[in-house]
């Protein structure tokens, strides 16, 4: 069966853990350095449907950054699906994360859109009160993910193929 | 700016150039149909990972990266890392029915680009994070300021209070010793004489006793007084009670009896000193707070417990002070009381001390009922424990979910909440533990910080974040007010430590228990 690709954008501040979370999905593993990301990293990786049938996540990491400017607009083009991505320790990030959605709005009006609060393993360190998810997840699917031990990563990619599929 | 005519442009400068721009941007040029079919490949595609022999991977790779992105208009892609780590500048170009694909190499501007930005994102975030110490530091900075004022406070009018308290007590106390003194030494041929002096002295002692309850307070309160546990004459207590209390009573047209009831063969074992602190306070509040009628001081000695009833028909104290009246300097407990205050402060911490219980009734305008019971001295800790741990009815049929992948813990807690009427269930993991208490409801969800896996504060902070209201004790070997504030800003309730004490842990669950699901409005306590 061919898989239908989709390209799936990860968004998010700097220093939030796209890359780590990319790396966790696609390869499993996971690095304590913190290398920031220049321009756009490119993987796949093919995800079974409950229905049985497969679809190949094109995943474009991003360089972070909080606002969205002309050369992150030119990496959006196409995107089917959004995977935002915040920091719980430091919830200037889950801001950040939901302005480049609405900034990202107005070129991808239909992606489909899924939200990674990452850094679970760092849970006493949080920033970003449970009470803000409880709001968050009223309009939007919320995941708490750590890249570093795996919680959450596979449920997260796999929401945002079950929204590519619906 | 004027472009450069190559034209014009020497031969041997033309090589340089083209040598110039092979060396810095290794370009490589992939023509492909409409189709995604490569038609042509031209320049150096090992430097980008392609092996030009085979170059499907290569081409799956451009593929996916135009996804979505029209391929009959120019497309600029700058800065994709590639497979093989490089990075390069992809640029689309379309030519009538197939497009060129056309690669240069980005590495050396990405590596500069990488250090700047390293440098800049590495010191925002150490930035950020001294940002957020600086506020958390001043922010525990001005509440300890807060609580050093507070206690200063505390502090100052305890000292006043003890300091006034002690020297009136004690200005007295020096008069009537040095005339009893010079009475005595006139006295010494009558004997009916020197015994109620003997009497005045003897209460005059016990008062100077109760003046250096004072002082007690002016020591730690955390401190633990060592008790010192004696064989005690219970007889001898009810007689000198008696003659203490009778005259005060009969003075003021009270009636009073002391009885005495010696069911066990056993030795009685106390620390005299304080248990005659206990009583000497209670029958005093007695006597003062009551205008007529009477007082009855019922001693028992049975089952290895000594307890005493001390009963008034005095005024009484208003159900809204039933909860201040063991508080130090309270003075709002009898209505109308003109007492430091102490009294009964003192007694419930005497009574504590000797590990025993202290309970009341009262009913304003018909007097009081106080009960202190103490087990003997040698086995208090036992007795402490069975009666912490014994069940309560209103307890039965709630129900509590386990959280620990320790067994022996596990068991041990399962043990102790069925003893207290729980229906006890367990899970082993922070995962399991979210999806019980999402499906299950338990009345309380007591769950251990360091699971293996998921943690029990990231088990805590899902199932806050989903709405969860129900109550949540956490429980941890780290006993640190940074591990406990955590815990309880991850949404705990509750946070206890280990290893466990039973009492506390019976405290926490029964008040986590009592709550409502809904009703979480008390304040988080640590016990």
């Amino acid at each position: 069966m061919t898989a239908t690709a989709h390209k799936v954008c990860m968004l998010g501040d700097f220093g939030v853990g796209k890359t780590s979370l990319v790396s966790r999905f696609v390869r499993s593993t996971f690095s304590e350095k913190y290398l920031t990301t220049v321009g756009v990293k490119v993987d796949t990786k093919e995800i079974a449907l409950p229905n049985g049938a497969i679809s190949k996540l094109v995943i474009w990491d991003i360089a972070g950054r909080s606002n969205l400017d002309a050369l992150n607009m030119t990496y959006l083009r196409g995107a089917s699906a959004l995977l935002l991505v915040a920091d719980g320790t430091r919830e200037r990030s889950l801001h950040s994360a939901l302005n480049l959605l609405m900034q990202s709005r107005g070129l991808l009006p239909d992606a489909a859109v899924v939200v990674a609060v990452n850094k679970l393993d760092l849970v006493e360190h949080w920033e970003v009160a449970p009470a803000s998810l409880v709001e968050l997840r009223r309009t939007l699917p919320v995941f708490e993910t750590s890249a570093r031990s795996g919680e959450g990563v596979e449920a997260a990619f796999a929401e945002v193929a079950a929204r590519l599929a619906a | 700016m004027s472009m450069l005519d190559l034209s014009a442009v020497p031969a041997r400068v033309e090589t340089y150039l083209r040598e110039l721009f092979w060396q810095r941007v290794h370009p490589l040029l992939l023509t492909f149909d409409a189709g995604w079919h490569l038609r042509d490949i031209h320049g150096d595609a090992a430097h980008y990972g392609i092996d030009s022999a085979d170059p499907a991977q290569g081409t799956q790779l451009l593929r996916d990266l135009f996804i979505g992105m029209p391929l009959d208009e120019p497309q600029d892609v700058p800065f994709v890392e590639l497979d093989n780590g490089r990075s390069a500048h992809l640029h689309l170009i379309p030519d009538g029915d197939s497009f060129h694909v056309l690669l240069l190499d980005a590495e050396t501007e990405r590596e500069r680009r990488r250090a700047q930005q390293q440098l800049g994102h590495e010191e925002a975030l150490k930035s950020q994070a001294k940002t957020k110490a600086i506020g958390q530091l001043k922010q525990i900075r001005t509440e300890l300021e807060r609580q050093h004022a507070r206690l200063e406070e505390a502090h100052a009018l305890k000292n006043a209070l003890i300091a006034t308290m002690s020297h009136e007590f004690r200005t007295p106390l020096t008069s009537i010793f040095g005339y009893l003194q010079l009475i005595d030494r006139r006295a010494k041929e009558e004997p009916t004489i020197r015994d109620a002096l003997h009497a005045v002295r003897r209460n005059a002692t016990y008062l100077f006793t109760l003046a250096e309850n004072l002082l007690e307070y002016g020591r730690s309160e955390s401190s633990v007084a060592l008790l010192n546990p004696t064989p005690i004459d219970l007889a001898a207590l009810a007689r000198d009670l008696e003659a203490m209390f009778r005259p005060l009573a009969e003075e003021k047209g009270l009636e009073f009896h002391v009885t005495l009831k010696l069911d066990d063969a056993t030795e009685p074992v106390f620390d005299e000193v304080r248990l005659r602190q206990i009583l000497l306070n209670l029958l005093s509040n007695a006597v003062r707070y009551t205008r007529r009628g009477e007082i009855t001081a019922d001693l028992v000695w049975r089952g290895q417990t000594f307890s005493a009833d001390i009963t008034d028909t005095g005024i009484g104290i208003a159900a809204a002070h039933r909860d201040s009246v063991f508080t130090p300097f309270n003075r709002g407990g009898h209505a109308g009381s003109k007492g430091a205050g102490l009294g009964l402060s003192i007694v419930k911490r005497l009574v504590e001390q000797m590990r025993g219980t202290l309970t009341f009734d009262s009913e304003i305008g018909r007097g009081s009922s106080f009960r202190v019971a103490v087990p003997l001295g040698r086995e208090r800790a036992n007795a402490h424990t069975e009666a912490a741990i014994a069940p309560r009815f209103w307890l039965q049929g709630r129900s509590v979910l386990v959280a620990d992948d320790d067994p022996d813990i596990a068991n041990l807690l399962q043990a102790l909440l069925g003893d207290l009427g729980f229906r006890v269930r367990v899970v082993a993991d922070a995962q399991s533990a979210v999806l019980e208490a999402m499906a299950g409801r338990p009345d309380v969800l007591l769950i251990d910080v360091e699971l293996s896996g998921l943690s029990g504060n990231a088990a805590v902070y899902k199932l806050r974040s989903r709405g969860y209201k129900g109550r949540i004790v956490t429980l941890s070997a780290t006993a640190t007010s940074e591990a406990r504030e955590a815990a309880l800003r991850a949404g705990a309730d509750h946070y206890l430590t280990k290893p466990l004490n039973v009492d506390q842990f019976v405290h926490v669950i029964q008040q986590a228990a009592s709550a409502d699901w809904d009703g979480r409005s008390d304040e988080p306590d640590d016990a």
